[in-house]
């Protein structure tokens, strides 16, 4: 076992692997700063670049963006008092605070260092895991296997923010997703409508830039105006050194807390980090300072937040179910290059998941260094307005997702699961489920089947694995109906230790037409699901149909939950809101992006960037054209110049194929 | 000089405000109440301003206040300790041991955690 953690080691000393974990690195800081990109959008934006790569070097690069994300988000948390992603918002409570007093370099100091030392640690979680995971993990046989998968989307849907039904129903809608294409068993062609696109199933890239990366463009292009304040830098580099050496013990707690919640499929970073803040507060005997510039609330939450990711990483890579959503599309990525995460990857890819520690520790020290190195241009990227970088970002977005397959058929899915990724967030929805059910599809299909024809009747389920698993899955049912009663009863006023914000800021649409609507989409889609996946053999139909009545059964219980808000608001006049302005914004957005698509259909990707980029600068995100003019050229001479340097293919257009 | 009341719309919070009221007339200090529920149940505005009145009659003053803190027993404590309170009020109901044990309790949590006398105030009596 040491002898591969060393092996991995040298070979990171091979040049093209150190460059591309340099290169994650500056890409994963910068897209850090982005905000709403995230690990999901880093990973996303990054995988299709990979398409050509060895394993190792893929690993490399989304491992180095992976690891820093949530380093750099920290900078316009603390300098503009606006988050670069949900999870730096708790770094902002204290963070902005203590710039606010002229101590802005004490905060990121602080916030650095807790983020590197966070990294570290959740790498050396991920390699003692390892040999505590393995005899666990090599007993596990394909019922463990089938039950894993269940509970990964369980688990995500149970345990993600908001109303478990609606996770419920995104997880069970995100699985018929993941079965359109060819079925793992028979080899039939499900739900793909004698489309030959669609028997290849639906990219990963395409639908998990749709749902998130376009989803959260949508929502955010309207911010013409760059975020101003005159917060400056100011002192204190060293006082915060000496501050984040005092609180080490926070600093591993926060770790430890991150890794917990990286674990657990659903619990991602921004849970994690107000997890870790809530407690930093909570061990505290002076607790006056906290919200007003306390260390403790910047070490702790910052800590967490980038191990959260190194403790995704474990469910993903031991047992094969994602713990989040930037690791469902890592595990994507390793099954296209053969690689089954589990017990296989432990046995024969050993060298991979120590190259991931390792390509994780150190690029949590590379971009702490950066960061300090290059505060001062960070901080003036975090000005500029982002509907302005929404350009460039639907640009990138769309090649990215053209790679997987090279058709124009995974971006139109790419929009339309946009716009449905929008409606999920502005209605409240949690989004990771539906993702971690589009990877589990199949897998879960195939164990099953394998679990199925080795074992006569239901006797796998008396396997103690398995029952330990279908323990796990009850628990915390049981205890979100506990929690739910006791709260209808109002008898919960003086449980617990609260960590999470109560209100949920994302999702202004809730209980609203919009979300009616969604509800009405749900059951429209699951019983869609039902009546097509009757033409199918017996053999492929039996998953699609349990998956397709459940979902019926979940999002109908939604539905009628809807129509009683909706009544009760009618009854009390109360206007829901309905056609909002930032509802428009995200329609024209929407919109402009299938433009942009018609464009390239038409005329090819090029020239649909020099049509599309200016006048999107100009129309939407009003910028001068000076800039405008600047941008587009920019963005197209390193457009031009891309399929040279990466195995990178611009879409053609009809107008090429007749010339 | 300040009695905080941590108040929640339920008996025990009605009974925790009553005696917190009660305590600052004795006393001649002002009343400080913090919302620790869930959500955003506050106290009323017209029971706000009923004990308002009956403060200032005294001559004293009534404040609400709101803490960045998710868990209400830390933003107690934390508001306790900023404003300098002499005492906080909490309003307490029975707990099985099993409750205690796996949901915790946020009076508990006030009582261990807070840096000034803290008055508890039973509902439910014998």
């Amino acid at each position: 076992m040491l002898d591969s953690a060393m092996a991995a080691l040298a070979s990171l000393a091979d040049p093209s692997l150190l460059l591309m974990l340099l290169i994650g690195t500056v890409a994963g800081l910068v897209m850090g700063l982005i905000p709403g990109l995230g690990g999901t959008g880093a990973v996303a934006i990054l995988l299709p670049i990979t398409f050509g790569m060895e394993p190792a070097q893929a690993l490399a690069l989304l491992i180095g963006a992976l690891a820093v994300v949530h380093t750099s988000d920290t900078v316009s948390a603390v300098l503009l008092g606006a988050p670069g992603s949900a999870s730096a918002s708790v770094t902002m409570l204290d963070g902005y605070s203590m710039a606010k007093k002229g101590q802005a370099a004490r905060a990121m100091t602080l916030a650095f260092l807790s983020s590197m030392a966070g990294g570290i640690i959740g790498a050396v979680g991920l390699t003692l895991a390892i040999p505590l995971a393995r005899p666990l993990v090599l007993s596990f046989a394909s019922p463990e296997l089938f039950m894993l998968t269940v509970l990964g989307v369980a688990l995500a849907a149970v345990l993600s923010r908001g109303n478990i039904i609606k996770g419920v129903s995104a997880g069970l809608l995100g699985l018929v997703l993941g079965m359109v294409g060819t079925s793992p068993t028979t080899a039939e062609e499900r739900f793909t409508f004698g489309s030959l696109f669609l028997g290849d199933g639906l990219s990963l890239v395409a639908v998990a830039l749709g749902v998130f990366g376009l989803a959260e463009i949508a929502s955010r292009a309207s911010q013409r105006k760059g975020q101003h304040s005159n917060i400056t830098l100011g002192g204190g580099w060293l006082r915060g050194i000496r501050e984040w050496a005092s609180h080490w013990t926070q600093v591993i707690r926060g770790a430890l807390i991150g890794i917990w919640a990286g674990v657990l499929p659903g619990v991602g970073a921004t849970a994690g980090t107000w997890l870790a803040y809530g407690q930093a507060v909570a061990t505290a005997k002076d607790k006056r300072q906290f919200g007003k510039g306390d260390p403790r609330g910047i070490v702790g939450p910052e800590s967490a937040n980038n191990s959260v990711e190194a403790g995704d990483l474990i469910p993903t890579l031991l047992f094969g179910i994602p713990g989040g959503v930037p690791s469902a599309m890592l595990l994507g990525m390793l099954l296209t290059y053969g690689i089954q995460p589990g017990p296989s990857i432990i046995t024969d890819h050993l060298d991979l998941m120590y190259l991931i520690v390792w390509s994780f520790a150190i690029a949590s020290v590379l971009g702490a260094l950066f960061c300090f190195l290059s505060v001062k241009p960070l901080a003036r990227l975090t000005k500029v307005p982002f509907a302005a970088l929404a350009a460039g970002l639907v640009a990138i977005m769309l090649l990215g997702s053209f790679q997987e397959g090279g058709q124009l058929g995974d971006l139109w899915v790419m929009i339309i699961l946009g716009a449905f990724g929008w409606l999920l967030k502005t209605t409240g929805f949690p989004r990771a489920p539906f993702l971690i059910g589009f990877v589990l599809a199949i897998p879960l299909e195939r164990y099953y089947f394998l679990t199925d024809s080795l074992y006569d009747g239901l006797g796998w389920m008396a396997r103690p694995g398995v029952l330990v698993f279908l323990a796990i899955l009850v628990l915390p049912i049981l205890w979100a109906l506990v929690k739910w009663i006791r709260a209808r009863r109002r008898t919960n006023l003086d449980d617990g230790h609260r960590d999470e914000r109560p209100e949920d800021d994302e999702s202004e649409l809730k209980n609203s037409t919009w979300s009616l609507a969604a509800a009405g989409v749900f059951v429209v889609a699951f019983a869609a699901a039902l009546i097509a996946s009757t033409g199918f053999s017996p053999e492929a139909r039996l998953v699609p149909q349990l998956v397709g009545a459940a979902g019926l059964i979940f999002s109908g219980i939604l539905l009628g939950i809807e129509v009683r808000t909706a009544l009760k608001a009618r009854a009390a006049r109360r206007t829901s809101p309905g056609w909002t302005p930032d509802a428009g914004f995200a329609l024209k957005t929407f919109l402009w992006m299938t433009g942009f698509l018609a464009l390239t259909a038409g005329f090819g990707y090029l020239i649909a960037v020099l049509v599309f980029i200016p006048a999107f600068l100009l129309v939407v995100a009003r910028a001068r054209t000076k800039v405008a003019v600047a941008y587009t050229l920019v963005l197209y001479v390193a457009l031009l110049a891309l399929p040279s340097l990466l195995p990178i293919d611009l879409p053609q257009g009809w107008l090429q194929t007749i010339i | 000089m300040t009695i905080l009341v941590a108040y929640a719309p339920a008996p025990e919070g009605r009974e925790a405000l009553k005696a917190g009221i009660a305590e600052a007339l004795l006393r001649k200090t002002d009343l400080l109440i913090v919302n620790v529920s869930r959500g955003h149940h506050e106290l009323e505005p017209e029971e706000l301003k009923e004990v308002e009145a009956r403060l200032a009659e005294n001559g004293l003053a009534l404040t609400v206040e709101s803490s960045v803190l998710a868990d209400p027993g830390d933003a107690v404590v934390q508001i306790a300790q900023d404003r300098g309170a002499t005492m906080i009020v909490v309003g307490l109901r029975h707990r099985s041991m099993v409750g205690k044990l796996i949901l915790g309790s946020t009076v508990q949590r006030i009582l261990l955690e807070a840096t000034c006398p803290v008055l508890s105030v039973r509902t439910d009596g014998l």
